[in-house]
């Protein structure tokens, strides 16, 4: 509950009034005796994180699901809680939308503890949990209007289908959908109160690439409409395609943090230019010679190390300076499997696409 | 209490029942059909229990000699009573199924016959409409019995009949007996099952978590969900009673009905309160199932809802009276078809007792927080 204060519009008085940020309550001014309906204002906090998560930790018996781990997620951003199955991800996310109780930590959701304030912040987050599934027997539209009415302000049902694309399903009874379908009424359904935050966890889990791939353009329009998204995944494509900010979790702990560029700069190796079929002797001699660290891969192609995106160009612009013919290039980058490696020794997904 | 969300939910509750073909089946046609079979098969099927209690009013010759000749009938367990006992009050206090009283112009009537050819004299039969096979037992046993008796002594003309009262006043069929334990089956198949779905599988597929996140108490789901419950218990036993009196002549008394109601909605709520134990601590799907299975089958046939209780053994007739269902059956069976107030209260208070019990533990154990 929040106390605001309104200027009554007859009188002029000021009069104080409390209720749920975001809700409508109808107000009785005490000096005029006039009547209205105003609109509380919703939760907001300064320092702009939507998430902020301080010496989490969960324990079951002997095992330390969650090892105090902590960080923030900025509002307006796709932040993927990255890791291996049973790293924790899950478990971390249900603490933060109250399922589960913390053994030791805080969290704060839009600036409000959710141990005394979760209630007021049920209207401003949606949930899909993980490998979700709804009432079989209701159709995309009735699931919709259903979870949409729990609430006691809630979105355009219609909207929600036309963002998702999912009005020409919404007579078709939600057993009867496709994998990719049902996730992406998941994710409708997590809209229906218009959250602030959205929390998918594991979304995109036994689909195919197709459906993988409407699930994740789901997700971008969910960011270009100023939604903060918490995204957990062991899919290391789904955090490089989607996430502002990633957070990698290894047995319960926080391994490494931050975008994906400072990530692989910072533990992924160097990318390499391939060179497919050339002068292999002439072309690495004369890399050599300009301090470029080229190797042979065999067959006419050159391997060439890449500490800084720039020496790319300057390496295609010295082939060219020396006359160097080759059929093709490629360049091969380090993504987050290499980070995963280098900072675990371990992969990151058995079952990665 | 967010009442639109109660109406709400029960409403797409209702929509989704009416969608599963499966789930209808199994709340309205399957007892449908099992009061179609049991009720052919048996209607007026024999069972084992011979004890005849008699009163002799007449004390004479005669009606000594009829004793001794049922006492010889090997199959028979005669039983002298006193000749002041009050006939229906008896049967009540030693639970039986018949007793023959002999009036006491027994023997001179069949000392008027060998004069006078038209004299006769009745016989009386109390029997128990609720012990539907032993007393028809009883009855043809007498009736043969009278027989060899009239041919013995008369040469074949009939002297002596039987007149048959029941001790309730009414006539009354198995499918009496067998209706209201079909009633008393499906509420509690349908609510074990239901309130199992409902904490298993949707915790299975996140239905629980996510409506931990949104404004919705456990309160009002579990409320919604018993008003679901209660409609289709309501249901059922319109069904069930409807297809009772249109295909078997039903005999069903609306004197009680207030009880009927009651213990409709009592033995929702007991059932559903099993139902939330057992999906409490067996939490996969497809075990809690096994689980409901293994507590209603046997339940299903011990709590006498196919036989009565008295061709059971006896130690089976003492489990019986541990399971709720038996006094869910009786409760039924006293209000609607013998409109006995008494043993309806008695069987009724049982029932919110256990319905109590099963349903404020069933609460308590039900969480929608994960560990």
């Amino acid at each position: 509950m929040i106390e605001h204060n309104f200027k009554c519009p007859s009188c002029g008085k000021i009069v104080s009034y409390s209720g749920n940020p975001g809700g409508h309550i109808t107000v009785y001014c005490p000096y005029c005796g006039s009547k209205g309906r105003v609109t509380l204002p919703a939760i907001t906090q300064k320092n702009g994180f939507a998430i902020e998560v301080s010496h989490l930790k969960k324990v079951y018996g002997d095992l330390i699901a969650v090892n105090d781990i902590s960080f923030n997620v900025k509002k307006g951003e796709v932040f993927a809680f990255l890791g291996p199955n049973g790293a924790g991800k899950t478990t971390t996310v249900e603490m933060i939308e109250s399922i589960r109780q913390p053994t030791a930590g805080t969290i704060k959701i839009l600036g409000q503890d959710i141990k005394t304030q979760f209630n007021n912040i049920k209207n401003n987050i949606g949930i899909l949990p993980q490998e979700f599934h709804s009432f079989d027997l209701l159709t995309v539209r009735e699931t919709l209007e259903y979870f949409a009415k729990l609430y006691k302000t809630y979105a355009d049902v219609d909207e929600i289908m036309d963002a998702l694309d999912l009005r020409p399903h919404e007579k078709h009874l939600y057993k009867n959908l496709s994998g990719g379908l049902k996730q992406r009424v998941g994710v409708a359904m997590s809209l229906v109160n218009d959250p602030d935050i959205v929390f998918l966890d594991e979304p995109t889990t036994g689909l195919d690439p197709k459906a993988r791939r409407e699930v994740w353009m789901v997700i971008k329009e969910l960011k270009k409409k100023g939604k903060t998204v918490f995204l957990t995944t062991h899919y290391m494509e789904e955090a490089e395609f989607l996430a502002d900010h990633i957070c990698i979790l290894h047995e319960g702990k926080i391994i490494a943090k931050g975008s994906l560029e400072h990530l692989i700069q910072t533990y992924g190796k160097d990318s390499v230019l391939n060179i497919k079929n050339c002068n292999t002797k002439e072309a690495i001699q004369s890399l050599r010679l300009h301090g470029f660290n080229a190797t042979s891969q065999g067959n006419g192609n050159i391997a060439i190390r890449i500490e800084y995106k720039d020496r790319v160009l300057d390496i295609l612009s010295h082939l060219r300076h020396e006359c160097i013919e080759y059929e093709s290039i490629d360049i091969r980058r380090s993504n987050l499997e290499e980070v995963f490696l280098s900072l675990t020794g371990a992969r990151l997904s058995e079952d990665s696409p | 209490m967010n009442l639109k969300f109660i109406i709400h939910d029960l409403k797409a509750s209702i929509r989704t029942w009416l969608r599963s073909k499966g789930t209808v089946f199994w709340t309205l046609l399957f007892p449908v059909l099992l009061i179609m079979i049991f009720g052919a098969i048996f209607s007026g099927v024999d069972d084992t229990s011979y004890e005849l209690h008699v009163q002799d009013l007449d004390e004479s010759t005669w009606s000594g000699s009829y004793l001794d000749m049922l006492r010889n009938i090997s199959i028979l367990e005669v039983k002298t009573i006193e000749t002041t006992e009050d006939i229906p009050s008896y049967m009540k206090d030693q639970d039986l199924a018949g007793v023959l009283v002999i009036p006491d112009t027994f023997g001179e009537t069949l000392q008027q016959s060998f004069i006078d050819q038209s004299s006769t004299v009745n016989v009386t039969f109390y029997h128990d409409p609720s012990k539907q096979t032993s007393s028809s037992i009883l009855q043809n046993i007498i009736s043969s019995s009278l027989y060899e008796f009239n041919m013995g002594i008369t040469g074949g003309n009939r002297v002596i009949g039987m007149d048959q009262i029941s001790n309730l006043g009414d006539e009354f069929e198995y499918i009496d007996f067998f209706i209201p334990g079909i009633i008393g089956l499906t509420i509690m198949t349908s609510c074990v099952y239901g309130s199992i779905e409902r904490n298993t599988k949707y915790r299975k597929d996140g239905i629980l978590r996510k409506l931990l996140t949104m404004p919705v108490s456990r309160t009002e789901w579990i409320l919604s969900k018993m008003l679901f419950m209660l409609f289709l218990s309501f249901i059922s036993t319109i069904v069930i009673i409807s297809v009772g009196i249109v295909v078997w002549d039903m005999h069903v008394a609306l004197d009680l009905i207030l009880f009927v109601i009651g213990l409709v909605i009592s033995a929702s709520f007991l059932f559903s309160g099993l139902g939330m134990i057992i999906g409490r601590f067996v939490k996969e799907e497809e075990t809690a199932d096994m689980a409901g299975g293994a507590i209603t089958f046997p339940m299903m046939f011990l709590a006498g809802t196919f036989f009565p209780l008295e061709q059971m053994p006896e130690y089976l007739r003492i489990i019986a009276q541990i399971l709720p269902l038996y006094y869910v059956n009786e409760g039924f069976r006293n209000a609607m078809i013998y409109t006995d107030i008494d043993k309806t209260i008695y069987f009724s208070s049982f029932v919110f007792v256990f319905a109590l019990i099963f349903f404020v533990i069933g609460v308590f154990l039900t969480r929608w927080k994960e560990d």
